[in-house]
């Protein structure tokens, strides 16, 4: 590893550099497994997905920071950003203490922060704040703190090594050996971090369902306050053999309270796991849900929970406020627990780490980083692939529309319910995916003859459908498409529209099921929605792509309705493009309309009701009767050959 | 090239408590000698409260895995007998090949896991059934099984700690690492054998054994 990044450095250069990643290392190590995700907002149930123990394995990409000393971590917050604070001090020695925190029963873990000035001062020079300042102002409670750990790494230098200690030298002072040692030492490290009492802390705090009454803080500093005999009584030390350097050595050690038995027992209350849907599902927490990749500079610091949202639920949210009542959140925690191998990678440090008060930087870094820790879902997943973002966003949308569907079924609130719901009030919206000429023979086949002469019918009826739709189109329909189009997905935009757009809609599981006859688009969308049950947000699509088709037909089809579109009254004014886009990638899958028009012939009922067979034989007739009356009127040649002519004399026998 | 070794305090374990034991012990061990690029795993024991660390091998979770089943064999045809477990690793000397693996393979380093594996939990069944105490055979027995369990837990831990502070004491006569995509240096696991054969006996069987490829399966 060092001859990797060393072959243009001299040994020395090498050497330094070792030296500070060391110092990195070390730090990311400790508190990886210290650093409580135990936050402000997210105690209650999202913390099921956070076991430690199921760790950092999920994230496949390796970065430069995992090669050094060959070992890979997860991210953790705390210790990225105490690394970049301590880069600058120029390799004084690095304490870490991590502090046991315990606060009264009936604490609220809003308000959890360190305490610093009543128990004891841990260190006369504290260099920063070992949280966030405003929530700094929630912390004067009866608490106690007490150092459980304290983490030393130093580099002394050979002149202050040869005063103090007459150590053995080094067998040998080259880079490729001091790094094969720092990546036994980091071993080393790393188990051994786990295990010490206060890791079992750690899991306690990181498991899920409780309120504990006590919390892991950290602080990182270059100077502390020596810890008083009495304390140093009862703690242990672990020393690790220091790694000779060419003109110094790298020194890690711990001081640790070996019993911490009397914090554990403490009795913790339980909370059942329970939707707090205004609490989940507000905009407060759906800022939550957070890309990891989230570069972190984005943020500001005021408006931190709105601002940085970056996805596609923040468009959304914020363009309709109503479908905020529903949040995603129980959905994909319970997915996320089956899932707990990803589940610990991005969790908010308990103690936000140590920050110079003056260095705002820091503080932005830290709002967002707060932020996106609060968001297990999101941020859990290896990487802010499509998939996984997709698939969490159809059921969000699925929710709220669901909700102000046509048909609403009291209590229906899961997708599944309304879609099923859904399913029996607009079964001639499959059959119309198809092209043209296969959905007019559907409709035929399922009685529909209203696309037949009668213009006004079929205007009717497209204003009916766009009834039909128009509920839950308006609100959501821009945001989305903006929403979509911004977002970096590989996915077809009009194809991910359709989705969006029809979303409470479920076709039958047979759409899912087939998935190689549909076009690619359409395939992906299936497997982006796997992890989801076949009533899910899949099928939608073809609804919602009937739609376009119907539009679409409107617009070009029957030679009658030349000017349909623009009669038809469109709810609002960016419908019609999106249909278009919607006509248009209708087109491109004409695959699947074979299987459409078989199955609508099963399921078209529900709309089929409203105008039955009869009705339709009977436009039919007066149909043939008003051509029968005008072929005799001896008019007939220009007529017919001028559509709105024929239009209007067949709004004329609607009246009949 | 001197070969480290190390014996591990010896573990007094109950049948159905070696599978989580070894693992722990030997995935800990070779989380030390895994010097090229890995992603730990932590792992929660589930008789214990202990969390080991895996380097995220599969092959080697495997390989592990089934020297455990063999040594749980082997176990149960030879009860409350102490045991050991030699896991050593070894350099593959690059010379001219042989066919006889065997004389390739440069120890450098070989841990011994020691193991007493006891029978309580029948005998306190069994006795329960007998006796006519004044407290309840039961709850007693209960007490007893988690003294016992609380104190192979302190006893594991202090195992690895063991490990930890031999990788931390030695650490100049570990090989150089050939470089980060090879995870673990050559290895060997050797559990003791029923007719108490040597490593060359075993190794012999081994051979014989893959030499009918129908007797495997």
């Amino acid at each position: 590893m060092a001859s990797s990044h060393g072959n243009t450095h001299s040994e020395p250069a090498k050497m330094e550099q070792i030296i500070t990643e060391f110092f990195a290392k070390s730090l990311h190590i400790i508190l990886e497994s210290r650093s409580s995700y135990v936050s402000s907002r997210n105690y209650s149930g999202e913390q099921t997905v956070s076991s430690p123990s199921s760790s950092s394995s999920s994230s496949s990409s390796i970065r430069p920071r995992d090669r050094w000393f060959n070992l890979a971590l997860r991210d953790s917050v705390a210790a990225l950003e105490n690394i970049d604070l301590w880069r600058q001090s120029n390799l004084e020695p690095m304490f870490i203490d991590v502090i046991l925190l315990k606060k009264p029963i009936g604490w609220d873990p809003v308000q959890c922060s360190p305490r610093r000035d009543i128990v004891r001062n841990l260190s006369q020079k504290e260099p920063y704040p070992s949280r966030n300042p405003d929530q700094e102002e929630f912390s004067y409670e009866a608490k106690t703190e007490k150092i459980i750990e304290r983490w030393v790494v130093q580099y002394e230098s050979r002149k202050s090594r040869e005063s103090s200690s007459g150590s053995k030298r080094p067998t040998s002072n080259s880079s490729h050996i001091l790094y094969k040692k720092a990546i036994l030492l980091f071993r080393s490290l790393y188990a051994m971090v786990r295990l010490l009492p206060a890791y079992k802390l750690f899991r306690e705090l990181n498991s899920s369902g409780q309120i504990l009454t006590f919390t892991l803080a950290h602080r990182v500093s270059s100077f502390v306050e020596p810890f008083t005999r009495r304390e140093e009584a009862e703690m242990q030390r672990f020393g690790f053999t220091p790694l000779d350097t060419s003109c110094g050595r790298l020194c890690l050690s711990v001081i640790y309270c070996s019993s911490l038995t009397d914090v554990s027992s403490e009795p913790s209350t339980p909370i059942p796991p329970q939707f707090i849907p205004d609490y989940v599902g507000s905009p407060m927490a759906d800022p939550l849900r957070r890309f990891p990749s989230l570069p972190v500079s984005q943020s500001s610091p005021s408006c931190s929970p709105f601002g940085r949202r970056h996805s596609w639920s923040y468009d959304q949210y914020r363009a309709s406020p109503p479908l905020v009542s529903f949040s995603p959140s129980p959905t994909y925690s319970e997915s996320r627990a089956s899932n707990p191998n990803s589940s610990t990678r991005r969790l908010p440090p308990m103690s936000l780490p140590p920050h110079p008060p003056e260095a705002n930087l820091f503080h932005k870094k830290n709002a967002s980083f707060e932020e996106f820790c609060f968001s297990p879902p999101f941020s859990t997943s290896p990487s802010a692939s499509p998939p996984a973002h997709i698939s969490g966003i159809h059921p969000s949308k699925a929710f709220p529309r669901a909700d102000s569907a046509p048909v609403t079924i009291p209590g229906s609130k899961f997708a599944y319910g309304s879609g099923r719901s859904n399913k029996q009030i607009l079964p001639p919206s499959p059959p119309l995916r198809g092209t043209r000429l296969s959905v007019l023979k559907t409709e035929k086949d399922t009685g529909l003859e209203h696309t037949s002469a009668k213009m006004e019918k079929l205007l009717s009826l497209g204003k009916d459908e766009s009834g039909r739709y128009g509920v839950k189109i308006p609100s959501n329909n821009s945001p989305r498409i903006s929403v979509s189009r911004s977002s970096s997905r590989q996915s077809i935009p009009d194809d991910f529209d359709d989705s969006d757009f029809a979303a409470p809609f479920f076709v039958d599981d047979d759409d899912m099921m087939e998935p190689p006859s549909r076009p690619e688009s359409f395939n992906q969308k299936g497997h982006m929605n796997e992890p989801f049950e076949p009533g899910g947000p899949f099928p939608v699509k073809s609804q919602d792509a009937a739609v376009g088709a119907l539009v679409q037909m409107l617009k070009a089809a029957p030679p009658l309705c030349r000017d349909s579109t623009n009669s038809i009254n469109l709810p609002q004014s960016s419908k019609p493009e999106i249909w278009n886009t919607r006509g248009e990638s209708n087109q491109i899958s004409s695959a699947p309309e074979l299987q459409q028009t078989a199955l609508s012939a099963v399921v078209s009922s529900g709309l089929a009701m409203s105008r039955t067979t009869a009705d339709a034989f009977e436009e039919l007739k007066s149909y043939r009767e008003m051509k029968e009356l005008l072929l005799k009127q001896g008019v007939v040649s220009q007529t017919l050959s001028d559509s709105s002519a024929a239009e209007s004399s067949s709004r004329g026998t609607a009246g009949f | 090239m001197n070969c480290e070794v190390c014996r591990l305090k010896e573990l007094d374990v109950e049948h159905f408590e070696i599978r989580e034991v070894l693992r722990c012990i030997l995935h800990t061990i070779f989380f030390h000698r895994a010097l090229g690029l890995v992603r730990p795993k932590d792992i929660d024991l589930e008789l214990f409260e202990i969390t080991y660390v895996q380097c995220g091998d599969v092959d080697l979770e495997k390989k592990i895995d089934e020297k455990i089943d063999q040594f749980i064999g082997w176990v149960e045809k030879h009860p409350n007998k102490k045991s050991q477990i030699c896991l050593s690793f070894y350099e593959v000397k690059n010379k001219q090949p042989s066919w006889f693996n065997k004389t390739e393979r440069l120890c450098w380093e070989q841990w011994y896991i020691n193991l007493n594996v006891t029978q309580h939990a029948k005998l306190h069944s069994s006795r329960s059934h007998h006796s006519k105490p004044v407290v309840d055979p039961g709850e007693r027995a209960m007490e007893e099984r988690n003294a016992r369990r609380v104190a192979l837990e302190v006893a594991l831990r202090e195992v690895l700690f063991q490990i930890i502070k031999f990788v931390n004491e030695k650490k100049d006569h570990i090989p150089s690492i050939p470089n980060s995509e090879i995870k673990t240096f050559p290895y060997e696991i050797s559990i003791p054998s029923s007719s108490e054969s040597g490593f060359g006996m075993d190794v012999l069987k081994r051979m014989l054994q893959t030499g009918h490829p129908t007797m495997l399966s």
